[in-house]
This record gives C-alpha cells, sequence and structure tokens, in this order.
C-alpha cells in the first residue's frame, strides 16, 4: 500500500491540507465554532432547541470533507463532465446547486439535500415554526388593548427600519441590506424568507448570524433595560386595569379577518400571515389534536432540522465570504436599534399615559415570543416583586410578530422595485 | 444613499399605516363579534 492510498482513506484530513489557507483555517475555526455553540447550548445560555443540533452539523460538515468523483464535481459546481473539475466537497448538501439535472442527481447523493430542496429553499421550514408560534399566541392579550401594544411594536422595528440605509451606506445592494437589516425584527423564520427571497446568494450567513445572535436577546436586552431605565421606572406598579373578556370566537374573527386582509395587501408575504394565522385559528377552533399535532411534532421537527440544516450550510467554502464582517456588524446594530427602539416607545407610552405605564414594557414590543416579554417581567419584578406587567408586554410582544410580518411584506414587495 | 434613507422613511410610514389599520380593525371586529354574540343570546 502506498503513502498516496493511505491518504486516500482519511480524505478529511488530506482535503484540509489540500485546501487554501483561508478555508483550511475557516474550516478548522467552524469545527471548534461548533462544539462551542453545543457547549453554550447545553449551558442554557443560547436556545438549546436550535444551537445543538446546529453546532454539531457545523463541525460535522468542516470535518467530513472529501474529494468528489468527476461526476458528482460536475454535478455539484454545474460545469460539464468533461473538464473534469476536482473539487472539494460532501454528502450532506450541495445548496448552491440549481440546474434541474444536477439537483436531481445530487437528491440521490447528499442525504439532507432532499429536506434542504423542499422544505428549506422554498421557505416551507420557515413556515412550519411559524404555524408552532401562531399555536402557542394567545391574541386575546393584542385585542384587549390593540392601539397601545402596536404603538410599542412599532417603535420595536427601529432596528429594521434605521438598519437597511446603513447597510447600503457600508455597501450592501438594496436586496442583501433589506435581509440583513430583518434581523431587527428579531424573528428567524421571518429573516430566513426575506432572505430567501431578496439575497439568495447571502441567506446562509444572514440566518445564521440572525439565530445566533437572537439566542443572545435573553442574556443581553436585560442590560440595555438596565442602562436605559432607572431602577424607580423599573419597578413602577400600573395601576390595576379591567380584565377585558375575550371569547374564542372573537380571537377566531380576528385571526381569519386578519389573514385575508394581511394576504389580500401582501401576497408576497402570503405563506408566512397564513402559516401564522392558520396556527392561531387552529387553536382558538379548540381543534385539540391538530394543536397537539402542530405544538408536537411539527414545530420541534421543524427547529431541530431548521438547526441541523443551519449548521450543514456553515462549511467553509459556502460561508467564507467578504461580507460575513459587515453583517456581524450590522445584525448586532439592527438588534440594538430594536431594543432601544422598543424601550424609546415604552418611555411615550409612560408619558402619555400619565405615567401609570411601566417603560420596560416597551422592549417586548421586539418579536422575540415570549423571551423579551419575559425578559421585562423579569426586570420589573427584580426590583418590584408584585409589579405584573406580562399581560400588557404579551400584547406587545405578539404585536412585534404582526408588525414585523408586516415589514417582512413590504420589504420582499418594494425592495425589488428600487433600482 | 439618499434613495436608500427615503425608501426606509416611506416603507416605515406604510407600515405604520397598516399597522395602525390592523389595530382599527381588531376594535372594530371585537366589537362587532361581541355585539353578535349578545344578539344571538
Amino acid at each position: 500500500m502506498h503513502l498516496h492510498d493511505l491518504l486516500n482513506i482519511f480524505q478529511g484530513v488530506t482535503s484540509l491540507f489540500d485546501s487554501s489557507w483561508p478555508i483550511l483555517l475557516g474550516r478548522i475555526t467552524l469545527m471548534l465554532l461548533g462544539m462551542v455553540l453545543v457547549y453554550l447550548g447545553k449551558k442554557g445560555i443560547l436556545e438549546p432547541l436550535l444551537m445543538i443540533p446546529m453546532g454539531i452539523g457545523m463541525s460535522a460538515v468542516n470535518a467530513g470533507v472529501l474529494f468528489l468523483d468527476p461526476v458528482t464535481a460536475a454535478a455539484v459546481t454545474e460545469a460539464p463532465v468533461a473538464t473534469g473539475v476536482a473539487t472539494h466537497g460532501t454528502l450532506m448538501m450541495a445548496p448552491l446547486v440549481q440546474k434541474t439535472d444536477n439537483l436531481m442527481y445530487i437528491l440521490q447523493i447528499d442525504f439532507l439535500q432532499p429536506i434542504y430542496t423542499f422544505a428549506f429553499s422554498n421557505g416551507l421550514i420557515a413556515c412550519l415554526v411559524f404555524m408552532g408560534i401562531g399555536v402557542l399566541l394567545d391574541v386575546g392579550f393584542v385585542l384587549a388593548r390593540p392601539f397601545l401594544s402596536m404603538f410599542l411594536a412599532l417603535c420595536a422595528e427601529l432596528g429594521t427600519v434605521a438598519t437597511f440605509p446603513i447597510a447600503v451606506a457600508m455597501g450592501l445592494n438594496y436586496r442583501e441590506a433589506a435581509s440583513i437589516a430583518m434581523v431587527g425584527g428579531a424573528d428567524g423564520p421571518m429573516v430566513l424568507f426575506t432572505s430567501l427571497t431578496l439575497a439568495k446568494e447571502l441567506f446562509v450567513p444572514i440566518t445564521v448570524v440572525a439565530y445566533l445572535y437572537l439566542g443572545l436577546t435573553y442574556g443581553g436586552y436585560p442590560y440595555l433595560i438596565r442602562a436605559l431605565v432607572p431602577a424607580k421606572l423599573r419597578g413602577l406598579k400600573m395601576p390595576p386595569h379591567p380584565i377585558v373578556k375575550v371569547t374564542s370566537d372573537e380571537k377566531l374573527a380576528f385571526a381569519v379577518v386578519g389573514c385575508t386582509v394581511l394576504c389580500l395587501l401582501f401576497p408576497s408575504a402570503a405563506p408566512l400571515f397564513l402559516s401564522l394565522f392558520v396556527g392561531v385559528a387552529v387553536r382558538e377552533a379548540g381543534l385539540s389534536y391538530f394543536v397537539a399535532f402542530i405544538d408536537g411534532p411539527v414545530l420541534y421537527g421543524a427547529t431541530m432540522f431548521l438547526g441541523l440544516l443551519l449548521g450543514v450550510l456553515c462549511e467553509a467554502s459556502t460561508i467564507l465570504n467578504p461580507k460575513v464582517l459587515i453583517l456581524l456588524v450590522l445584525g448586532i446594530l439592527a438588534l440594538l436599534l430594536s431594543g432601544i427602539g422598543g424601550i424609546i416607545g415604552g418611555y411615550l407610552a409612560y408619558f402619555f399615559s400619565g405615567r401609570k405605564i411601566n417603560p420596560v414594557i416597551g422592549i417586548a414590543g421586539v418579536s422575540c415570543v415570549p423571551s423579551t416579554a419575559k425578559v421585562a417581567q423579569k426586570e420589573v419584578s427584580k426590583v418590584t416583586a408584585d409589579s405584573i406587567i406580562l399581560p400588557e408586554a404579551l400584547g406587545a410582544n405578539i404585536s412585534g410578530v404582526i408588525t414585523t410580518a408586516i415589514l417582512t411584506g413590504i420589504y420582499v414587495t418594494i425592495i425589488p422595485l428600487l433600482k | 444613499m439618499k434613495t436608500a434613507i427615503v425608501s426606509a422613511f416611506v416603507m416605515f410610514g406604510v407600515a405604520i399605516v397598516i399597522s395602525m389599520a390592523v389595530a382599527a380593525l381588531i376594535k372594530v371586529l371585537f366589537l362587532v363579534v361581541r355585539r353578535l354574540n349578545q344578539e344571538g343570546k
């Protein structure tokens, strides 16, 4: 046996040293980063449901690179077989393949390609997660105080709006800028949907950046609240508000009419609206078998495969893009601005209500359901244990999902028209 | 850049109008369904 044959057995190692320096360093870094994500997920610092499959996928895909045979290499690179292109690749997924013949071939080779092609690249997986979110939402909190909830949610879209021109100033085109700005909406499925629709070539880094940062909101926003709202105001007890009892008939009517009107206004975001409101409708119609199905297998199955596919998409040669550093800066900026905007909204509500509304509820307008509402309540309870803001915070939180969906509709409709 | 800033303002303006229209729709629906429910009883 020659040394060459021996090296061929361990193609993961030989392909590593056969790569250019940036790819070699990128692969090693991403393998280690994957392990760190699993660790942070297990410790509860980042969202474990997403980070554990994502981390292990990221490590495995960067380790399991091999030398593709000429036919597979030609399908992956979309070059004619006759050119004899030799390339590195994996047996997991080839996200950049476009031509139907090549795609049909790859579907029979790469084990995650069917899920990617039939559930990820068309946005189905994002819609399934959204359906699960719909089932978990109690729109009664919005129906009780719709104008306050929507106002706070709009203020918390500051990052989504302000990051767009900043991203353009930093050199991104309109489509890429809009996609990364959506991180300010703090809603993973909508970032995925927008970037798939507007900037398919950058959707991998944008979505990965979004999910990494969304995991940090739970840890980072409490510091923002403490920095911007003094303890005296944080502990403000809101006067007891008469409890508005909202029946399931009223919630169901809202889901049906709201969905129809929003689909009429923004057909390009109709899959998202339908997914969200079908979840709400199923819940309010009392279809317990459907609720159990969407709430369990659909939501958790979609979340697991979303995490795994995002991890596997983080292969060094796919993700190493000169724009990644800009995306990292813009992603955190978008979330920071949205948090600040939410608190400004909270202050405005505080002053306009005659100093009765606790300004901390503003941060719950950032639509990371239910994390930001829980963060707001936790920070208030630390100062005044018996101050309850959760119902109002959940109203703003759920409205945040609706306003982010509206902005998604506006972005995917208007941005392609900009020259 | 100027186009981006103007577009951001326009898109946010559209978002404000639609979100507040949705809030108004919620309020109206709420009242209509409640009235219908009371008439049915």
